[in-house]
This record gives structure tokens, sequence and C-alpha cells, in this order.
């Protein structure tokens, strides 16, 4: 699917969430695609930016990096040089397919932080393609449903998205609640929900 | 006794998860090589067409035949499919059940384990490694600790210290647990509902 097709007439400068069975290709040269591309020179020369260094930094890497080939990096770090060197091109749009996978907890919550300055400091527009509702649900100004041609969009309040993806664990556990006729409500995280338990118990 | 080497050291369990945070595992595919064992990554594309068709209905995967146009996670499926059917003694994933659904990468565990077969899941989702009785922590190339899942699981800080989060259900039993609401661990949902509300 044509990235840019789907960003027709939608704001730019917010983060948007693309949860589906989906390839993106994108053409349009205000695009950084952020794939799991291996590449066949150094680190250094790959990237080919003087503000390499600033840009290794923001994604968790550093300047012992520079003089490394792909075989000596983990996917995690070859998905990272690839988003520094997106972020060295400085377009329009940023689009990152999957790059969630392979990053723990607290780099999830890091990147979401970097992606939410980029968009709001740097008037960025960051698509995120997951098929992990949990990395876009809070950070994502709309999340986007592709099921073969059909295409949904849901603010990230609305929880009928809920309907149509693969749910959270957090979700299945809250309809199992649910069905046992225990009035509770949905939450996204677990701090809320564990709340909300400690209440009905009382 | 396998004696398969994982990081250098000696894993004798049949199902293990290997819980990572930014590792090379070259050289455990390079050891596990001299095993009767396939490595399933997300980068070999195989054909549906030597897929047995009772198997990629039973993976609700039929809507892959008819279509030709295949997404990345439909090549992951396939190619997941192509290996488990395969006479192996050890099948190794290289994060790619992380792809796939809750239903389906189940299914693939529980068709391996009908048939005996040693699983070793290499994974980034805390949420897989509920589904092998063996877990391995890697943080910089390191193993910082191993055991029984349901024992390791329970270093909460060790794990938060390390920048990864436990299973959900695993989380929200430990704060049931510091209220008071119940006594000891649930690993399932079904268990923990069936604790709090007999």
């Amino acid at each position: 699917m044509e990235i840019a097709k789907l960003m027709e007439n939608k704001e730019p400068s917010f983060i948007y969430g693309i949860i589906g069975n989906i390839n993106l290709i994108s053409n349009y040269q205000n695009y950084s695609l952020v794939s799991y591309y291996c590449f066949n020179k150094t680190v250094k020369e790959y990237i080919n930016n003087s503000k390499i260094s600033q840009a290794l930094k923001m994604v968790l890497l550093d300047d012992t990096y520079l003089n490394k080939t792909v075989s000596e990096l983990s996917i995690n770090e070859i998905k990272k040089v690839n988003l520094a060197r997106a972020l060295c091109q400085n377009k329009d749009y940023l689009v990152l397919d999957y790059f969630d996978k392979e990053l723990n907890y607290q780099e999830k919550e890091y990147f979401k932080r970097l992606f939410k300055k980029i968009a709001t400091d740097y008037h960025k527009t960051i698509i995120i393609n997951t098929n992990d509702l949990n990395f876009i649900w809070n950070i994502a100004h709309e999340l986007i449903v592709i099921n073969k041609e059909e295409i949904k969009s849901f603010s990230k309040n609305d929880f009928s998205i809920l309907d149509i993806v693969n749910k959270p664990p957090i979700i299945e556990f809250i309809d199992l609640l649910k069905d046992k006729n225990i009035n509770i409500a949905y939450y996204k995280e677990t701090a809320d929900l564990l709340k909300a338990i400690y209440r009905l118990k009382e | 006794m396998l004696n398969i080497k994982i990081n250098n050291i000696n894993i004798n369990n049949k199902y293990t998860s290997i819980l990572y945070n930014s590792y090379n595992f070259n050289n455990d595919i390079s050891s596990l090589l001299n095993y009767n064992a396939t490595i399933i990554d997300d980068l070999n594309k195989t054909s549906i067409n030597t897929i047995p068709e009772d198997i990629i209905t039973s993976f609700n995967c039929d809507y892959l035949l008819k279509t030709k146009d295949y997404t990345k996670i439909d090549e992951i499926k396939i190619n997941i499919l192509n290996n488990i059917i395969l006479d192996k003694d050890i099948y190794v994933f290289l994060n790619v059940l992380t792809y796939t659904d809750y239903q389906f990468k189940t299914k693939v565990i529980n068709y391996l384990k009908e048939k005996n077969k040693t699983i070793i899941n290499y994974t980034t989702d805390i949420e897989e490694v509920l589904l092998l009785d063996y877990l391995i922590l890697i943080y910089q190339d390191k193993i910082i600790i191993e055991g029984l899942t349901k024992e390791v699981l329970l270093e909460e800080k060790l794990f938060k210290k390390l920048g990864f989060n436990l299973p959900f259900i695993v989380d929200l039993s430990i704060g049931l647990k510091y209220y008071g609401l119940i006594d000891n661990i649930s690993y399932t949902p079904e268990s923990l509902v069936d604790k709090l509300w007999k």
C-alpha cells in the first residue's frame, strides 16, 4: 500500500498508528521509510551525514558504531541505524515499519517519547505500522486499521477499535471479567486496572 | 540429553524461551546447525504449495490460498508452517512468532509440543515467555538469569532494572498480591479471575 495515498487529507505534525496485515511502500521524496534494511557499508558510510553522532545518540547508539558493518550488529541495532539515517534525512514524513519489534519495554517507552518530540517540536508526521496496539495506543493522534482494502480510522480513546484488532492481554482479561458479569470499564494501563479491581473488591 | 549451546552455555530443557535485548544470535545459530534443527527467521520466503491443506486449515490460514499478494506477516506465517512440517528434532524461532497473533503462535507451540519436539523461541515479546516452561534472559550479550519461567518471572526488580517489563498477567498478579487480594501469582488470566471471583 502506498503510504502517501493513505495519508492524503491527514493533518501533518501528528503521530498516526497503522494496524493491519499490509506491506507499506513509499515512492515519495518527502517520506523516509524505516524498516529492517541491511546495508553493505559501514554505519558511517551508510548514514553519510554531518549530524551522524547526534542522530546515533537519539536512537540510543553512539560513535563506537561508526565503523561497524551489518554483520557486527544485532537486528535491534540495524533498525536503530536505519532510524538514525532517516532522522538525518530530515524529511516531512517518517514511516516506521514494525520498528517496535526487537525493542524491550524501556526502549519502547523511550522511542514513544522521541516520536512525540519529533512530531511536536520538529513538526514531522510520524506513521507507525505495528501489530501491537499497546505500542501506539497512547501516542497516536489517530489509529488506522486496514483489513484488506477496507480502511477504518479511530481516535485514541475510541475503544470500538477492539472489535476489529487483536486485543492486548489487558483487554482480554477485562473481557473475561465482563463475561463473569463484573461491571468494569476498559483500561489501557495495568495500574489503572489494579485500582479498579481494588475498588470493586473493597 | 541435548546439551544445546546458547550463548556458550549448555541448555537441556525441551521448551526454552530466550528473552533478549539487542542480541546477535549468529554464534548460537552456528552451534545449533550441528543438530537436526530448523532455524525459522523472517527473511526466508517459502511457498505455500508445499504445505498440506489440512495444516493450512488447522492454523486458520485458508485466506492465504486465495491470494498471491502476500504481506510480510503472511510470508512469515507461510515460512513458519513450512518449517514446522519438517521432521526435525529442534525448532528454533528467531523472534518471528512476535509478528503473529496469539492464537496462531499458541497453535504452533502446541503442535510441536504434541509431536514432542524441542522448541527454542528467541523473542523480545515478554508475553511469549509464558508459552514455554524454561526462560533464559540475555542482556548486552550475557545470560543474566535462567531457570523455570515461573520462577524467573518472580525476579521483578531484576527485570525492571534491565528495562524489561513482566507479562501482563504476572504484573497484575504481583500488584493484587501486594494489595492482599490474592495469595499467590497467577500465570493465566483464567486462574486469576477464579482467584478473584470464585
